[in-house]
């Protein structure tokens, strides 16, 4: 029984850090139809960001979280506007945007690896490597830390997507843009907003990462099916089902990698992401956009 | 006639493919019904598009009070006091009722003020109050309707254009939605309707537009447009209006 909970426990942790990576992706594709590949490489550079500034002066990761996702913001107002304003009205945007991305993810994968090598990285605060013992069953801080913020990040995002303004004209414009517009929206300015949040969510990804996994330039090729199958089950756009699935998927796949093999965990993913295209396409909380 | 809106001699088409409307004209008075009628393809949507900004103009000119729209936005337009409901009504499926009404008053920015609209709509839809926090999507398509239309009286706009209403909707549904359009017009709202049931639309309406090929080919009171024998053969079927 201990040994169960232990493997839950260890799931639910990584699978908030899986949810938060996956948000962002999700956002951005909700309100824009960008299927963002570059999202990982860029959760990477978030990483190095924050390793950065630990090597450099101490800082710890967490409290360099704002700080990674305020430069990541930036970033993708700039991207937005030098690579997708223009394709908006592209008859080919969809293809358009599948092609910018893959060129913006290996850019990002060269400037990293000129930048810091291609050696796996870690930060090492003194909480990565140490636990809470509660009986039998221990809980790693960091993973515990990385989990908790992750879920509180996507819970003041939920809120704001709820009760905000600008969190209603975000929803909006991901449900029928056509029709946001008519109501007063200005949806350029809310899909450069919904970008540079999906980025920041990325930036604060990349935070928590540097210390729940190792990492180096070209791991984004891993994490990039890892996380388009939690964002197709959990419902293309869809906040809610991004969380449901990165939690339901990881504690799988904590079991899985327990009782089968390591090297079969992350093939949970990949099984996750064939099956749900097969059987039920629009997943688990996505809609068909027709009306009723 | 003291014209509200004035479209004079546009032309406009979709991205960069041939011109749908040219020579597209029209006069809108206020507080009064207008209705756009024609075959398909003789570029009635497409009007009510590039009135609202959703298309570009290429050539002509859009007068609205006195300003010229061209060039303008559609988030810009409505705040102009013109307000579009498109053929797919427009709605947002995931969102309530409530969500949806409060979205139609985004432009307001007091918060208080646009509570108080919402409210005032639900009191004087109660089809809509009785479903104020089921998703829109859930709704038939009447309610739908209802609601798209409702939904553009929160910010009391000058002009509610209305692209095919009753597109879908049973008959006896089609009448609560012209007697909507008649509440609006009473109240000093003025209405550009587009209709394919020309006949219906021509009776519910002041003034009628006859479009085709995408120029205006006739525009006069509608009983005059009902009455003529030409537009009768035309475009109602020959069906003599009652």
């Amino acid at each position: 029984m201990a040994a169960i909970l232990q493997i839950l426990i260890l799931g639910l942790a990584l699978g908030g850090v899986i949810a938060l990576m996956g948000s962002g992706l999700s956002l951005v594709f909700g309100v824009m139809r960008i299927v963002n590949l570059a999202h990982p490489s860029l959760i990477i550079a978030g990483a190095y960001i924050t390793y950065w500034a630990f090597k450099a002066s101490g800082v710890d990761p967490i409290l360099m979280l704002p700080v990674s996702a305020a430069i990541m913001a930036a970033i993708g107002v700039l991207l937005y506007r030098l690579m997708f304003e223009r394709e908006t009205n592209s008859v080919k945007y969809s293809e358009m945007t599948v092609l910018l991305t893959f060129a913006l993810a290996m850019m990002v994968e060269g400037v990293l690896g000129g930048l810091f090598t291609n050696t796996q990285r870690v930060t090492s605060p003194d909480y990565a490597t140490e636990a809470f013992f509660i009986g039998d069953v221990f809980i790693p801080k960091g993973q515990l830390y990385a989990g908790l913020v992750s879920l509180t990040i996507i819970t003041a995002l939920t809120l704001f997507l709820k009760y905000s303004r600008l969190g209603y004209a975000i929803r909006a414009t991901t449900q029928n843009r056509e029709a946001a517009e008519l109501l007063g929206v200005n949806v350029n300015f809310i899909s450069i907003l919904a970008f540079a949040i999906g980025l920041g969510l990325a930036g604060a990804a990349g935070s928590l990462v540097s210390f729940v996994f190792s990492f180096f330039p070209a791991k984004h090729w891993e994490w990039v099916a890892m996380l388009m199958s939690v964002v197709v089950l959990g419902g293309m756009g869809s906040i809610l089902g991004t969380v449901v699935a990165a939690l339901l998927l990881s504690v799988v796949a904590a079991f899985v990698g327990t009782w089968i093999g390591a090297t079969w965990s992350t093939m949970t993913f990949f099984l996750a992401l064939f099956l749900i295209l097969l059987i039920r396409p629009q997943g688990l909380f996505g809609e068909k956009p027709e009306m009723a | 006639m003291s014209e509200l809106l004035q479209v004079t001699n546009i032309t406009a088409g979709y991205g960069d493919g041939p011109a749908i409307l040219d020579g597209a004209h029209l006069t809108v008075e206020p507080g009064k019904v207008h209705c756009i009628i024609g075959p398909n393809g003789a570029g009635k949507s497409t009007l009510l598009k590039s009135i609202c900004g959703m298309l570009t103009i290429r050539k002509g000119e859009v007068v609205f009070n006195g300003k010229r729209l061209n060039g303008m936005r559609p988030d810009q337009i409505l705040r102009e006091g013109i307000c579009f409901v498109p053929q797919e009504r427009a709605l947002f499926p995931k969102m309530t009722v409530r969500e949806n009404l409060r979205m139609g008053g985004f432009i307001l920015d007091d918060h208080k003020k646009l509570e108080r609209r919402i409210d005032e709509i639900l009191e004087r839809f109660p089809i809509l109050r009785e479903r104020a926090e089921q998703h829109a999507g859930t709704m038939s398509g009447g309610q739908q309707q209802t609601l798209a239309m409702a939904r553009t009286l929160i910010i009391k706009p000058a002009i509610v254009m209305l692209d095919e209403p009753s597109l879908g909707l049973a008959p006896k549904v089609i009448q609560e939605m012209f007697d909507i359009m008649k509440m609006m017009s009473a109240e000093g709202v003025t209405v550009l309707l587009v209709e394919q049931n020309a006949l219906m639309g021509l009776k519910n309406s002041d003034w009628g537009v006859v479009l085709d090929l995408g120029r205006t080919l006739f525009e006069g009171p509608a009983g005059d447009v009902l009455a003529d024998p030409r537009i009768q053969e035309l475009y109602l079927g020959g069906n003599k209006a009652a």
